[in-house]
C-alpha cells in the first residue's frame, strides 16, 4: 500500500504540472501536441545544466527558458506563418526527440543517458515510518504542485486574463468585439503552458531519478493532455485526472512486483486512454445535443 | 505549367529550409557538412545495399502516407496510423505463428486479417468522429497508445519470444519459409503489391466518383451538404481506407523485412508517413515521391554511422523541422503578406485545423 501511494504520487506530479500547463493552450483553442517535446527538452536542459554547473536553480531556469522558446516557436509558426497546429505540434515533438539525443551526443559525448550529481531538494528525507514514508520521495516541486494548481485555477477562473483566454478559445468573434488581442493572448497561453510542461520535465528528470535518458517522457506529455481533457479542462479536475492516471500506472507497477496479475498490466495501462476517449466522446455528444436543442429554441443554459 | 511549378515550390521550399537549418546546426556543432551530405547520398542511393534499404523503408511510408492523404483530403486528421499498422502487424504475426497451412494460404489470410484489423481500428475513431463528434486527433492519438499496450501485452504474454528478456519484448520471428524477403534484399511481390496499390489509389482519388466526393467533402463541406452527398459515409470510408492501407503496410512488414513485432519498434513510422502525405500535397505522385525521399532518409539512419560521425538522431531533427515548416506559408511571408493566400493555395495545403481556422480575415 505504501508503495502504491508513493508511486502514485511520483507518477502524478509531473503529469499534473504538464496537464495543468497544457490547459492554458487548450483553453485558448490550441491542442498543444508539442507538449511532449517541451517536457523532453526541459528534462534534458535541466540535467545538462545541472551536470555542468551543479546548480539546481540554474537548471530549473534553463529548462523553463528552453521550454518557453520551443513554445514560442510553435506559436510563431501557427500565428505568423499560418502553419497547421497538429502537424507543426507533432513536428516540435519530433524535433526535440531527435534534438535531445543529438545534443546529448554532441555536447556531452554520452549515449542514451546522462546522470546529474544534483537533484531537486527533498524537504522530508526518508526512510520514515507512517505517513512520512509516502512523501519522502517528494521533491520541492511536488510540494509546490497543489499551490501551482490553485494558482492556475485563479488565473483561469478568477482573472481577466482567464476570461479573455476562454473567449479566444471558444468564441473568437466575441473576443474580437471586446477588443482582445487574440494573438497576444494565445502567446501568453503558450508561454504559461511551457512553464507547466517545463516544470513537469524538470520534475521527471531531476525530481525522482536525477538523470536524463533518451525519450524518457515516453508519451507522458500526451497523457498529460489526456488528463486535461478527462479533467474537463478545469485545473482541479485535471489534477484529479492526473492523480487517477498516476494511480493506474502505480497499480500496474505494484501488481507486477507482487506477482498479483488478475488483469495483465498493459490492460490496466490502457484505462487512462480509453477513459479519455470516452470523456471526449461524451463531451462532444453533450455539446451537439445542446446545440440541437438550442436551435429548436429550447433553453439549455448558457453556451 | 507556372501553376504546377508554384505548387512544387510551396512544397520544396520548406523542405529545403528544414535541411538548411539542420545543416547549419550540424556545421555549428562542428561536423563537416560535405561529409554529412555525402553520407546521406551514399546511405540512400549509391552505397552497397543502400538503394534496397531505401525501397524497404519507402514501402511502408508510401502505403501509410497514401492512406493519410485520402483521410486528409476529406478533412479528417487521422494520426493513428502507427497503432493501426502495429496492431495489423501483430495480427498477421499471430496467424503466421499459429496456423499450419501452405505458405500462400497463410500469407493471404494473414494479410487479409491485417487489413481488416487496421481498417477496424481506424474506423473506431471514424465512427466516433462522424456519428458522435469526438475530435479525431485526440481519439486516434489515444488509440495509438492503447494499441501499443496491446502489442506490449502480446509480446510479453501469449506471443512472447522465449529468447528475449526485460522490457524490450518481441514476438518470435515467423517461419523463414513464410518470409517474402531476406534482410537487405528487395521483394518483388511486396514491390508489386505496392505499385498496384499506388495505381488503385490514383484511380480512386483522381478518376472515381468516391474520390471526387472525398475531395468535395474536404474542401467544400457546405457545398457537399447542399449537393446531398452522404458525407458521413464518405468520411468514414476515408478512415477505413487509411486503416486498411496502414494494415497492409503492417502485413508487408511482417512478411517482408521485419518478420516479427518488437515493442517500441519503428516508433516514428506513423509520424513520418503523416509528414510524407503532407509534403506530397495529398496527391498520389507527390506522396510517392515524398515517401521515397523520406524512405531514403530513414535508410541513411542505419548507414550513417559508417560514413560520418554525425549521430543518427541528427536526421530525426531534419524530419521534425520538415514537419514544423511544411505547412508554414513561407512564400506568403517572404512576399511580406501583400495578399492573403488564394483559395487554391489553401486547398493544396492540408486542411488547416486548430485555432487558426476560426480566425476572421485580418482587417
Amino acid at each position: 500500500m505504501e508503495e502504491f501511494v508513493a508511486s502514485t504520487i511520483r507518477v502524478s506530479v509531473p503529469l499534473t504540472l504538464a496537464g495543468v500547463g497544457s490547459l492554458f493552450a487548450v483553453r485558448a483553442g490550441i491542442f498543444h501536441l508539442g507538449i511532449e517535446g517541451l517536457m523532453l527538452a526541459a528534462a534534458f536542459a535541466a540535467v545538462g545544466i545541472a551536470y555542468r554547473t551543479e546548480s539546481v536553480i540554474l537548471a530549473l531556469l534553463g529548462a523553463l527558458v528552453v521550454s518557453a522558446i520551443l513554445s514560442w516557436v510553435y506559436w510563431w509558426l501557427m500565428e505568423r506563418m499560418r502553419a497547421d497546429a497538429v502537424i507543426a505540434g507533432l513536428g516540435i515533438t519530433g524535433f526535440t526527440v531527435g534534438g535531445t539525443a543529438f545534443f546529448l551526443n554532441v555536447v556531452f559525448d554520452k549515449r542514451g543517458r546522462l546522470d546529474s550529481a544534483v537533484g531537486l531538494p527533498r524537504p522530508i528525507r526518508g526512510p520514515h515510518e507512517g505517513i512520512a514514508a509516502y512523501v519522502s520521495e517528494l521533491s520541492i516541486l511536488g510540494w509546490l504542485t497543489p499551490a501551482l494548481v490553485l494558482g492556475a485555477w485563479f488565473l483561469m477562473r478568477r482573472s481577466q486574463f482567464g476570461l479573455r483566454l476562454t473567449a479566444v478559445g471558444t468564441y473568437s468573434y466575441g473576443a474580437r468585439a471586446a477588443g482582445v488581442d487574440e494573438g497576444r493572448t494565445r502567446l501568453w497561453a503558450m508561454l504559461l503552458t511551457s512553464v507547466g510542461a517545463g516544470l513537469g520535465g524538470v520534475e521527471l528528470s531531476l525530481g525522482g531519478l536525477s538523470g536524463f535518458s533518451e525519450g524518457m517522457t515516453n508519451g507522458r506529455g500526451f497523457i498529460a493532455l489526456a488528463a486535461a481533457l478527462f479533467g474537463l479542462l478545469h485545473p482541479i479536475g485535471t489534477a484529479a485526472a492526473a492523480v487517477f492516471f498516476g494511480a493506474a500506472e502505480a497499480v500496474g507497477v505494484v501488481t507486477q512486483v507482487k506477482g498479483f496479475d488478475l488483469v495483465p498490466r498493459p490492460f490496466i495501462l490502457t484505462i487512462p486512454f480509453l477513459l479519455t476517449i470516452l470523456a471526449v466522446t461524451a463531451g462532444a455528444v453533450v455539446r451537439t445535443r445542446s446545440k440541437d436543442l438550442r436551435a429548436k429554441g429550447i433553453d439549455v443554459g448558457k453556451p | 505549367m507556372k501553376q504546377s511549378l508554384r505548387r512544387l515550390a510551396v512544397r520544396a521550399i520548406p523542405v529545403a529550409a528544414a535541411f538548411g537549418l539542420a545543416f547549419a546546426l550540424f556545421a555549428g556543432a562542428g561536423f563537416d557538412v560535405g561529409d554529412v551530405a555525402g553520407g546521406i547520398v551514399e546511405g540512400s542511393v549509391t552505397g552497397p545495399g543502400a538503394f534496397a534499404n531505401t525501397v524497404r523503408w519507402s514501402i511502408p511510408l508510401v502505403l501509410i502516407g497514401l492512406g493519410i492523404a485520402v483521410s486528409l483530403r476529406a478533412g479528417e486528421f487521422n494520426i493513428g496510423a502507427q497503432g493501426q499498422m502495429l496492431l495489423a502487424s501483430l495480427a498477421s504475426v499471430w496467424v503466421a505463428l499459429k496456423w499450419e497451412a501452405p505458405a500462400y494460404a497463410v500469407i493471404l489470410v494473414a494479410t487479409a486479417l491485417a487489413i481488416a484489423v487496421g481498417a477496424c481500428w481506424s474506423a473506431i475513431a471514424g465512427v466516433l468522429k462522424v456519428r458522435l463528434g469526438a475530435d479525431e486527433v485526440i481519439t486516434t492519438l489515444m488509440l495509438n497508445f492503447v494499441a501499443l499496450q496491446i502489442i506490449h501485452w502480446a509480446a510479453t504474454g501469449p506471443l512472447r519470444d522465449p529468447g528475449t528478456s526485460g522490457d524490450s519484448a518481441s514476438t518470435p520471428r515467423i517461419d523463414p519459409g513464410l518470409r517474402l524477403q531476406e534482410s537487405g534484399r528487395m521483394s518483388l511481390e511486396i514491390i508489386g503489391v505496392t505499385c498496384a496499390v499506388i495505381a488503385v489509389v490514383w484511380v480512386l482519388l483522381e478518376r472515381s466518383r468516391l474520390g471526387l466526393h472525398i475531395r468535395y467533402t474536404g474542401t467544400s463541406p457546405e457545398a457537399a451538404r447542399w449537393q446531398g452527398l452522404p458525407m458521413g459515409r464518405i468520411r468514414i470510408a476515408t478512415y477505413i481506407i487509411a486503416g486498411a492501407l496502414a494494415g497492409l503496410a503492417g502485413a508487408a512488414e511482417t512478411f517482408g523485412p521485419a518478420g516479427r513485432v518488437v515493442t517500441g519498434s519503428t516508433p516514428t513510422l506513423g509520424f513520418s508517413a503523416l509528414v510524407v502525405a503532407v509534403v506530397g500535397a495529398l496527391g498520389v505522385s507527390g506522396t510517392v515521391a515524398a515517401g521515397v525521399f523520406f524512405g531514403g532518409l530513414q535508410a541513411v539512419i542505419l548507414y550513417l554511422p559508417i560514413v560520418s560521425d554525425l549521430p543518427t538522431s541528427g536526421l530525426r531533427i531534419v524530419e521534425g523541422l520538415v514537419a514544423m515548416l511544411i505547412t508554414a506559408q513561407l512564400a506568403v511571408v517572404i512576399r511580406r503578406r501583400k495578399r492573403s493566400p488564394s483559395p487554391d493555395e489553401v486547398s493544396q495545403i492540408a486542411p488547416v485545423g486548430g485555432a487558426v481556422e476560426s480566425d476572421l480575415p485580418e482587417g
